[in-house]
C-alpha cells in the first residue's frame, strides 16, 4: 500500500530543517500514540519509517520483557467515542493503531488504511485487506466507517457527546451554513470524503490521524434511540474487546489510579503487511506493556532510578542529576508548545500594548536565551514566532529576531519605547517609564501558581521589565481554573449587544467586551503552534478569531496569507505563504514570544527505539529491550 | 438506651440526606474545569468553543435540567444505584469496592500500631513523668506530629527505596494482600502514618493518666501490694480510656477521611483517599456522592459507636431518659 498517495505532483514530504519530535503534538491533538502510552517519546531509529538500514535493526531485535512506563495521571476510559484526555488515547491506542500515522518528517505512514486524492478536496481513503475485529465482528470495512462517521461524528444533535464531532463538519460556501462534510462509500473497502474547498492538510488534522473506528453492530444498538448512556457503558467498549488484530497489543487488566497492562498481539495485522520496514515484521517486540500510575512526581522519578519504571518524563530542572545515572538515558526531544507573554489589549489592559511599536519595543527587553538556559536549564529553543525554528514552514529570512544578540538591552528598549509612546501621557523620568501623574508604570503579569517554573519565569520577565524598559512589573499567582474563568473568558457588559462576538473567548470588540478581571500579561498559557497543521493557529491572529481573548488587532491581514495558503496544493507556495505570514506575526510581536520548551523523559539504559525527533513515537511499537 | 440509638441511626438518615444534597447543589454550581479547557482547546485549533460545550454536556448528560438530575441522584443513593463513574468509567460501587481494600490494608495495621504504641508511651510517660525516657517519648511524639506526612514520606522513599533499595518505591498492587510482598511495600506508608498519629493518642493518654497516677484509689492500690501492671491497667488506664474514645475514635476516623490522601498519592496506593479527591477534582457526581456517602457513614456510626462505648466504659453514663 503506498504511503500518502497523493497525487497532486507535489509528495507531501519536506527536506526538514531540523530533526525533533514529541508526543505532545499527539497529545493536543487527541490522537496519541503507544508512545503516549509509554509515557514517553521515541522513534524506531530515527529513520523516519522509511525502511533505513531496519534490517540490521530487525537482526538485534527480540520479543520480550515488560516495558513498565510511569504516568502522572490515569486514564478516563478506554471508550474512546467518550474521552477527550490524551492519557486515555494513548491507553486506547495501544490496542487500535488507527488510520495512518505521520513520521517524524510529516510523511503518512499508512496503518489501517491509506488516502489518495487528485485535487486536495475528494479525498479516498482505502482500507487494508487483513483487518479483522475482535468479538466476532468480522472484517473491518468501508462500511463501518461511514456508519460511524454519518450516525455519530456527524450526527445532530451530538447525542454521544462526541468530543470531535465539529471536526466533521465545515462550513459550506454555497448555502454558508456549516454542514457535515459529505461522505460515502465506494467500495467495500473505500469511502470518500469529499470536502467542500481544497484542504491539502486534511490528512496531518486529527480528523483522520490516528482516527480510529468502532464496528457497526456495536453502534447500531445505540444509534437508533440515541443512547448515549448506553454507549458510553457499552461492556465490549470499555473493554477493548472489539480490537481484534487492530494494535500492537491487546487488553488485559486496567487498575484504576494503579495500572493498565496490554499484552502483545501475535496476531497483530501489520505484521503481513508488505512493503513496510522490516522492523515492523514481527512488531511488537515487548512481551507486555504497562503504564504505573503515580502522581507524585518525587515517586515517579525515585521509581525511574530505581529502575522500578522503564520510562518516565522529566522537569527540565532535574534532568541534569539522571543525565549522569548510568541506569537511566535521558532523551530530549521537542514539543509544540510555546511559552510566551500574552498581552491584554482590551479595555481592562495597559492600552499602550495595543501599539505594534510599543510591542516591538518591549520584545528588545527580555533575554531570551537567559530563558532558555538559566530558567529551562538549556532544555528549550529560543521562540520568535508562531512556528519552531525547526519547522517546514518557518523561513529564516521572513522572521524578524528579538530579545537575543544586540537586539536586546536597556537602551535598545527605551530609545524605542519612548518612541513608540511619543505623543501619550507615557514618558521617561531618568530610568523608570512613569505616567502623565509622574507615577512608574506598573503592570501584573499573571503565571500558573501550581508551576513553579513558571513563577520563575515570572519574575525573570518582571526583572528584565523593570531594568531595560523602566517599568515595574508585579507576578501575580493564580490557578489555571481561575485564570480561565476571570482573565480568559471575556463578555461585553450586562444590558451591552456588542457589533460582534466570537463566543466565549473574545465576546466582542476590544473596547467592549472584557474579562471578568482585568489584567496586563500572563504567561499562563502555552499555545500550540501546530508544525504538521500550521493553519489551525489562525484564530490566534484575527479580529474576531474565537480565541482572541487578549484583544489583538493585526496591523496586516495575516488571516488572508492563512486562507491563501490553506487553500494551496502547491507546496512550494504554501510554504512561501506560511512563512511571510510567520514573518509578519513576529514582526508585529502580538505575543512575547520566549522560548519553545523541550520535553525531557528518561529511559531506562536497555530500552531501544526513541530518538530525539519530532513525533518520534510514531513507530513505538517497534521499539524494544538491548 | 435502645431508643437513643434508634433515633441516632433516623438523624443520621436525615443528617445524609442533607450532606448529599449540598454535595450536590456544590457540584452542580461549581464551573468545572474540565469544561472549560476543552472549550478552550477547541478555540485555540480554530474549533467551536460552543461545539466542545456541548459535547461534553451530552457526555455528562449535563444537558438535562438539574431537578431531573438531582432527582435520579438522590434516587440512585436510596436504591444503592450508585450510577456510573465518569472519571473512571465504572460503576461507582465498583470504584469504592475496588478502592476500600488498599486504604483498609494500611489504616488498620496503622491504627492498631497508633493506639497501642501511642496508650502504651503515653502510660509509661505519665507513670515516668520528667525523666529522660519520658523527654525521649515526648520527642518522638512532636517530631511525629510535627513533620508534614507528604514530605516525610517522600524522604523515606528516597533514602529506603531509591538508595538503599530495602523497600518497593511504587506500590505494586499486583502483589497479593496477604503476603510477604504486601507486608514489605506497606512498611514506609504505615511508618509515615503512625508517627503522624501516635503524638496525638500518646500525649493525650499521658495527659489522662497523669490525672490518675497520685489519685487516691491508686495509692490505696499501691498499700494493697498490687503490681505495677495491675495498677496501670485496672486503676489507671480505665477512667482514663472514657475521655480517650474521644481521640481513638477520631483518629480511626481521620485515617479514613483525611490522612489517607497524602499518603496514597506519595506511595501510589489506589485507595479510597485518591479515588475521592480525584472524583471532586474531575466533578464526576456520582463517585463525589458515593464516596461521600461511604464517608457520612463512617463519620455517623463512628460516632455512635463513641456514645456507646462510653456506657461501656462509665456504667455511670446512660442515656436511657434522653
Amino acid at each position: 500500500m503506498p504511503s500518502g498517495n497523493d497525487r497532486r505532483g507535489t509528495s507531501g514530504t519536506a527536506e526538514r530543517r531540523g530533526r525533533r519530535g514529541r508526543r505532545d503534538v499527539l497529545k493536543l491533538l487527541g490522537a496519541t500514540s503507544v508512545a503516549g502510552l509509554a509515557g514517553c517519546s521515541g522513534n524506531g531509529e530515527g529513520d523516519g519509517g522509511d525502511g533505513n538500514g531496519a534490517s540490521t535493526e530487525s537482526a538485534t531485535r527480540s520479543v520480550g520483557g515488560t516495558y513498565v512506563s510511569a504516568s502522572s495521571v490515569d486514564a478516563q476510559s478506554l471508550n474512546w467515542l467518550t474521552i477527550a484526555d490524551a492519557t486515555s488515547g494513548s491507553f486506547v491506542t495501544a490496542t487500535l493503531d488507527g488510520i495512518w500515522a505521520i513520521k517524524p518528517n510529516r510523511e503518512i505512514f499508512p496503518l489501517w488504511g491509506d488516502y489518495s486524492t487528485d485535487d486536495g478536496r475528494v479525498y479516498e481513503i482505502q482500507l487494508r485487506d487483513n483487518l479483522e475485529w475482535g468479538a466476532g465482528y468480522g472484517q473491518m470495512t468501508a462500511d463501518d466507517w461511514v456508519y460511524m462517521i454519518q450516525n455519530v461524528f456527524q450526527a445532530r444533535p451530538n447525542w454521544s457527546g462526541y468530543p470531535n464531532a465539529a471536526d466533521w463538519f465545515r462550513t459550506n460556501p454555497e448555502s454558508g451554513q456549516r454542514e457535515p462534510i459529505p461522505v460515502e462509500q465506494t467500495g467495500e473497502l473505500t469511502f470518500e470524503i469529499r470536502l467542500f474547498e481544497v484542504d491539502p492538510s486534511l490528512p496531518f488534522k486529527p480528523i483522520l490521524w490516528r482516527q480510529q473506528c468502532i464496528p457497526r453492530g456495536i453502534l447500531e444498538q445505540y444509534v437508533e434511540d440515541q443512547d448515549a448512556e448506553g454507549l458510553q457503558q457499552d461492556e465490549e467498549l470499555n473493554t477493548l474487546a472489539y480490537a481484534g488484530n487492530l494494535g500492537p497489543y491487546t487488553y488485559d487488566t486496567w487498575e484504576r489510579s494503579a495500572r493498565y497492562t496490554v499484552t502483545r498481539n501475535e496476531d497483530y495485522y501489520l505484521q503481513d503487511v508488505e512493503g513496510v520496514p522490516d522492523r515492523f515484521a514481527e512488531a511488537p517486540y515487548f512481551d507486555q506493556q504497562t503504564v504505573r500510575v503515580i502522581s507524585e512526581e518525587s515517586t515517579r522519578l525515585g521509581a525511574l532510578e530505581s529502575g522500578e519504571v522503564d520510562s518516565s518524563g522529566i522537569p527540565p530542572d532535574k534532568a541534569n542529576r539522571f543525565e549522569n545515572l548510568p541506569n537511566v538515558t535521558v532523551n530530549v526531544t521537542p514539543q509544540p508548545y510555546l511559552r510566551m507573554i500574552v498581552y491584554n489589549m482590551r479595555s481592562n489592559g495597559w492600552e499602550p500594548f495595543r501599539s505594534k511599536a510599543v510591542r516591538r519595543a518591549l520584545g528588545f527587553a527580555v533575554n531570551k536565551e537567559s530563558v532558555v538556559q538559566n530558567v529551562l536549564r538549556g532544555y528549550a529553543d529560543v521562540a520568535q514566532t508562531m512556528q519552531p525554528e525547526w519547522s517546514d514552514w518557518y523561513d529564516d529570512s521572513q522572521v524578524e529576531e528579538f530579545g537575543v544578540g544586540d537586539r536586546y538591552g536597556p537602551e535598545e528598549t527605551r530609545t524605542r519605547l519612548e518612541s513608540a509612546l511619543s505623543g501619550t501621557e507615557y514618558g521617561y523620568d531618568g530610568e523608570r517609564l512613569v505616567d502623565g501623574s509622574g507615577e512608574q508604570v506598573t503592570l501584573s503579569i499573571y503565571y500558573d501558581s501550581g508551576q513553579p517554573t513558571e513563577g520563575t519565569i515570572a519574575e525573570f520577565v518582571a526583572q528584565e521589565f523593570g531594568e531595560n524598559a523602566g517599568i515595574d512589573v508585579q507576578p501575580e499567582a493564580v490557578s489555571s481554573s481561575t485564570f480561565q474563568s476571570n482573565y480568559v473568558q471575556t463578555s461585553a457588559p450586562d444590558g451591552t449587544d456588542p457589533e460582534w462576538t466570537a463566543g466565549t473567548f473574545n465576546g466582542g470588540p476590544r473596547d467592549v467586551a472584557t474579562s471578568a478581571d482585568s489584567w496586563d500579561m500572563s504567561i499562563n498559557l502555552q499555545f500550540n503552534t501546530y508544525p504538521f497543521t500550521p493553519a489551525s493557529s489562525k484564530g490566534f491572529f484575527e479580529r474576531r478569531g474565537g480565541i482572541n481573548f487578549y484583544g489583538y488587532y493585526p496591523d496586516e491581514d495575516i488571516s488572508a496569507l492563512y486562507e491563501e495558503a490553506t487553500a494551496t496544493t502547491d507546496e512550494e507556495r504554501r510554504r512561501e505563504l506560511f512563512g511571510e505570514a510567520f514573518g509578519l506575526i513576529s514582526e508585529e510581536q502580538p505575543f512575547g514570544f520566549l522560548a519553545m520548551p523541550s520535553s525531557v523523559t528518561g529511559y531506562a539504559e536497555s530500552v531501544r527505539g526513541y530518538d530525539e525527533e519530532f513525533n518520534t513515537g510514531w513507530d513505538s511499537q517497534a521499539w524494544y529491550f538491548a | 438506651m435502645r431508643w437513643y440509638v434508634v433515633r441516632r441511626v433516623l438523624w443520621a438518615v436525615v443528617a445524609t440526606f442533607l450532606i448529599l444534597s449540598v454535595t450536590w447543589g456544590l457540584l452542580a454550581v461549581t464551573p468545572n474545569p474540565a469544561a472549560e479547557q476543552m472549550q478552550f482547546q477547541a478555540a485555540a485549533s480554530g474549533g467551536s468553543a460552543e461545539a466542545a460545550e456541548e459535547a461534553f454536556e451530552a457526555r455528562r448528560g449535563l444537558d438535562r435540567s438539574p431537578w431531573v438530575r438531582y432527582q435520579e441522584y438522590m434516587t440512585n443513593m436510596v436504591t444503592l444505584n450508585w450510577g456510573w463513574s465518569q472519571s473512571r468509567s465504572q460503576p461507582v460501587i465498583e470504584a469504592i469496592a475496588a478502592a476500600l481494600p488498599y486504604t483498609a490494608i494500611y489504616s488498620v495495621p496503622t491504627t492498631i500500631l497508633s493506639i497501642l504504641l501511642g496508650l502504651a508511651i503515653g502510660l509509661y510517660s505519665a507513670t515516668n513523668q520528667y525523666t529522660k525516657s519520658d523527654y525521649a517519648a515526648t520527642f518522638f511524639a512532636f517530631f511525629g506530629y510535627a513533620i508534614p506526612n507528604f514530605w516525610f514520606g517522600i524522604i523515606l522513599l528516597l533514602v529506603f527505596g531509591v538508595q538503599l533499595g530495602w523497600f518497593p518505591v511504587v506500590f505494586d498492587s499486583d502483589i497479593p494482600f496477604f503476603s510477604l510482598g504486601m507486608a514489605r511495600q506497606l512498611v514506609l506508608p504505615v511508618v509515615v502514618l503512625v508517627t503522624g498519629t501516635i503524638a496525638g493518642v500518646m500525649r493525650y493518654s499521658r495527659a489522662e493518666a497523669l490525672e490518675y497516677v497520685e489519685a487516691e484509689f491508686v495509692k490505696t492500690a499501691k498499700s494493697k501490694g498490687a503490681d505495677g501492671y495491675r495498677i496501670l491497667t485496672r486503676h489507671i488506664l480505665r477512667p482514663a480510656a472514657v475521655p480517650l474514645m474521644t481521640i481513638l475514635v477520631g483518629d480511626i476516623l481521620g485515617i479514613f477521611l483525611a490522612a489517607s490522601y497524602l499518603v496514597e498519592v506519595v506511595f501510589g496506593i489506589p485507595g479510597l483517599g485518591q479515588l475521592s479527591y480525584n472524583a471532586i477534582l474531575a466533578q464526576d457526581t456520582s463517585l463525589v456522592l458515593g464516596t461521600t456517602l461511604i464517608f457520612t457513614f463512617v463519620s455517623v456510626v463512628g460516632n455512635l459507636v463513641q456514645d456507646v462505648a462510653y456506657t461501656v466504659l462509665d456504667p455511670r453514663i446512660d442515656y436511657g431518659d434522653r
